[in-house]
């Protein structure tokens, strides 16, 4: 498999009551592509502020960040780089609020510059058919959607501006064991059947137990485990 | 579902708070209709009077400058020497001033009584009024001979008026009170070679059967025996004039005129002749100039400079000019005409708009205006401060949306232009609905204050002096007079296009800064502190 998302020699602190608090330290990782990821950590170990800079929410202290062999920031660009080469699913969702699960998946596709099919609405209405929102539900405010079912929307979402690497920030946080298992069993169809790349950042170990890869955060390093077990915290 | 989908989807699914903002747009509309189009309509209504007045500036002597001047002179003999040398306008000045392309035409008028020939081959036109009854009848006219005693002789009243400009026009030409029906006015070589030329009234060329080209003879005096000791003679006095115009004027005197009964033929406009002023000089030369031989042999202690013995030579230098009015194609542009010649007149000179009464008399409707313009000007600021601490509450409870927003891409270029046009569309609405209200509001509410106004003003209008009714003979006052009720009858709140177009510019430039400022201090943080803040 070919490598899609390079980290070299990431740092980020910050300073906190007059003292540096190092978060990351040259961090190095090699994410390929088609491989659903899950990153273990414990309790501030950095792992969403390690999403947020892979993500380019966020920018390191230092360190270079590589998608498909160009950097990001200097090749790419944040900007450009969030709207045409990722995608990000969040914990509380974030979608937004007065428009319907329909829209909000236009909304994305909307922004992207990636070549899309011309019948935009269609695309949308089957993305959230495929994850169990059928046609009715659709033109609902989102608000008026299940917890579950506005983390599909938000899944639905992430695929609609057609990007090879998703990352979710605890996708499943919010969520009862049966959805929990739906969702990311969504991922797993994703990376498998469609070649998408997962960056998930989780606590759960069911969804960790999921993924194909699981790799560890601690003391400002990621490093590949074999089982949940070795988690070691 | 780009920006322009969102803003609109917002304003639509967020009714009440939609609803709330329109509502406060409309209160603000109204106000700044009310302002502007009071303001507006004041404005106007100084504009088209003052466009109704005559744009005349005058150009004078200025006394008061030259009496202060004389009284900080100490030595006596310069005092004098200052006397002799009197100040007065040059024609270079005037001719300068004319330069100026706003000018239309100036009067640098001079009048005089005149009396008919000898043979009175001239009628005047008649008003059969007590004054023409009594003529004969006026009394005695006095003078001293040289040895100390008084001779009287029976008075004759002239029964002309003559009326002569250095310029190749009149004011009341320019301004349409003259016109003329038949002939010409006189030119520039004529007023040059003091031609003696005239024109005549309708009435009064029909009153003596006379067309355009013929010969009128006019006296500039009678034959007094005070002039006769001088030697002169009745040819001195009489010249022959051609009339080579006929003109009607609108100033017509009936038996309903003020003073009709004691309107003397010379006080009738029907015996008003035009004239360039260089001809009334030439026609009273012979007489002049006897007068003058007579005095400097008699009267030898006084100075008889040779120089200021009556010429064709030093008509210029004898002509005395101390006022002129000079007529402007704008009325609006006289203030600015004044204010670009201050600098240029001579010193003992003045230029003035003739505006203070009007000035006076708008007093009521600039404060009004200034009111209005205040009220403007407090209701936009305090606009933009509400409706910024509006928009940036609203922009607090929006900001995870802005973090989404960003991180799927989004510009923040766009995700601003959504939030200014969610508030331009609720802004759009509110203010259209002001526009009605507005106007309705504007027009009952401007009337009652300017008439609060006007009744808490102090203005006195002026009373129409004696003759202002027939002809201004010595004062020359090229003015019009106007009243507060003119001003008044201009006065109306109108709510134009311009005003309408002005309160949507401004609604959106309220909108505009509302937004920028909450939106660049949430924007300059990066989309993770903004989702982690509201996360």
């Amino acid at each position: 498999m070919s490598e899609i998302l390079k980290l070299e020699n990431i740092n980020y602190s910050y300073i906190d009551g007059g003292y540096e608090r190092v978060i990351l330290k040259d961090l190095c990782y090699t994410f390929e592509s088609g491989k659903f990821y899950t990153v273990l950590g414990p309790s501030g170990s950095g792992k969403t502020t390690l999403l947020s800079i892979i993500s380019g929410l966020d920018t390191a202290s230092s360190g270079e960040i590589y998608f498909d062999g160009k950097n990001v920031i200097s090749e790419i660009g944040l900007h450009k780089y969030r709207r045409n080469e990722i995608s990000i699913v969040f914990q509380q969702y974030n979608l937004i609020s007065y428009l319907t699960a329909c829209e909000n998946v236009l909304l994305a596709m909307s922004e992207t510059d990636n070549k899309l099919p011309k019948d935009k609405k269609t695309v949308a209405y089957n993305l959230l058919e495929r994850f169990g929102i059928v046609r009715s539900k659709a033109d609902r405010i989102v608000t008026q959607l299940s917890g579950g079912e506005q983390q599909r929307v938000a899944i639905a979402r992430s695929l609609a501006s057609n990007v090879n690497l998703i990352f979710a920030d605890e996708p499943t946080g919010n969520l009862d064991t049966a959805t929990e298992k739906e969702i990311i069993g969504i991922f797993k169809e994703l990376s498998h059947d469609f070649g998408k790349t997962i960056i998930v950042v989780t606590h759960s170990d069911t969804v960790s137990a999921m993924s194909d890869q699981r790799v560890l955060l601690k003391d400002g390093k990621l490093t590949t485990i074999a089982k949940v077990e070795d988690k070691g915290f | 579902m780009n920006f322009v989908n969102r803003a609109f989807k917002n304003v639509s699914r967020k009714m009440s708070k939609s609803v709330l903002l329109a509502l406060t747009f409309f209160l603000i509309g109204n106000l700044v209709i009310i302002g502007l189009g009071v303001s507006n309509a004041s404005e106007s209504a100084k504009i088209l009077t003052r466009q109704k007045m005559r744009a005349v500036v005058t150009y004078q002597l200025d006394n008061d400058k030259i009496f202060r001047y004389v009284d900080s002179i100490e030595d006596e003999d310069e005092v004098n020497k200052f006397y002799e040398n009197y100040p007065r306008i040059r024609l270079a000045e005037i001719t300068e001033l004319l330069a100026d392309t706003r000018v239309k035409t100036a009067n640098a008028t001079s009048t005089a009584t005149w009396f008919p020939d000898a043979n009175k081959t001239l009628d005047f036109v008649h008003l059969n009024n007590k004054a023409e009854e009594s003529m004969g009848e006026s009394g005695q006219a006095c003078y001293f001979e040289d040895d100390g005693t008084q001779t009287c002789e029976t008075y004759i009243e002239p029964t002309f008026l003559v009326k002569g400009n250095m310029f190749p026009s009149m004011i009341e030409i320019e301004d349409g009170d003259y016109e003329i029906k038949s002939g010409r006015f006189y030119n520039e070589q004529e007023i040059k070679d003091g031609a003696l030329v005239c024109l005549v009234t309708e009435n009064f060329a029909t009153t003596n059967g006379l067309s355009v080209g013929d010969n009128i003879v006019l006296a500039t005096s009678n034959l007094s025996k005070y002039v006769q000791q001088a030697g002169v003679t009745q040819e001195d006095l009489e010249s022959t004039f051609e009339v080579i115009g006929i003109y009607a004027h609108h100033t017509p005197i009936t038996p309903d005129s003020p003073n009709f009964d004691y309107c003397s033929p010379y006080e009738n406009p029907d015996n008003l002749i035009l004239m360039p002023s260089t001809a009334t000089y030439m026609a009273s030369m012979p007489m002049q100039q006897k007068m003058w031989d007579y005095n400097a042999v008699n009267y030898p202690e006084n100075e008889w400079d040779e120089s200021r013995r009556p010429s064709l030579e030093n008509m210029e230098e004898l002509t005395y000019i101390d006022k002129v009015t000079l007529l402007l194609n704008d009325p609006l542009e006289v203030e600015k005409f004044v204010e670009d010649h201050q600098n240029t007149i001579s010193q003992f000179t003045s230029l003035d708009a003739n505006n203070e009464e009007f000035k006076k008399l708008a007093k009521p409707l600039d404060t009004l205006s200034m009111y209005a313009n205040f009220i403007v000007w407090l209701v936009v600021i305090n606009a933009i401060v509400i409706i910024s601490l509006v928009t940036a509450l609203t922009l607090k409870t929006r900001e995870y949306e802005i973090g989404v927003l960003l991180s799927i891409g989004a510009s923040k270029f766009k995700v601003i232009a959504q939030f200014f046009l969610e508030l331009a569309i609720v802004a759009v609405i509110g203010f259209t609905l002001s526009v009605i209200s507005g106007s309705i509001i504007a027009k009952r509410l401007g009337n009652t204050i300017l008439e609060y106004q006007i009744a808490t003003s102090d203005i006195e209008e002026e009373e129409d002096s004696y003759y202002s009714s027939y002809i201004d003979i010595w004062n020359s006052d090229y003015t019009t007079d106007i009243t507060i009720d003119d001003l008044v009858s201009e006065y109306e709140v109108n709510i134009s296009p311009l005003i309408i177009a002005e309160i949507y510019i401004m609604g959106l430039g309220i909108v505009f800064i509302s937004v920028i400022i909450p939106s660049v201090m949430i924007m300059r943080y990066n989309p993770k502190k903004i989702l982690m803040n509201t996360n």
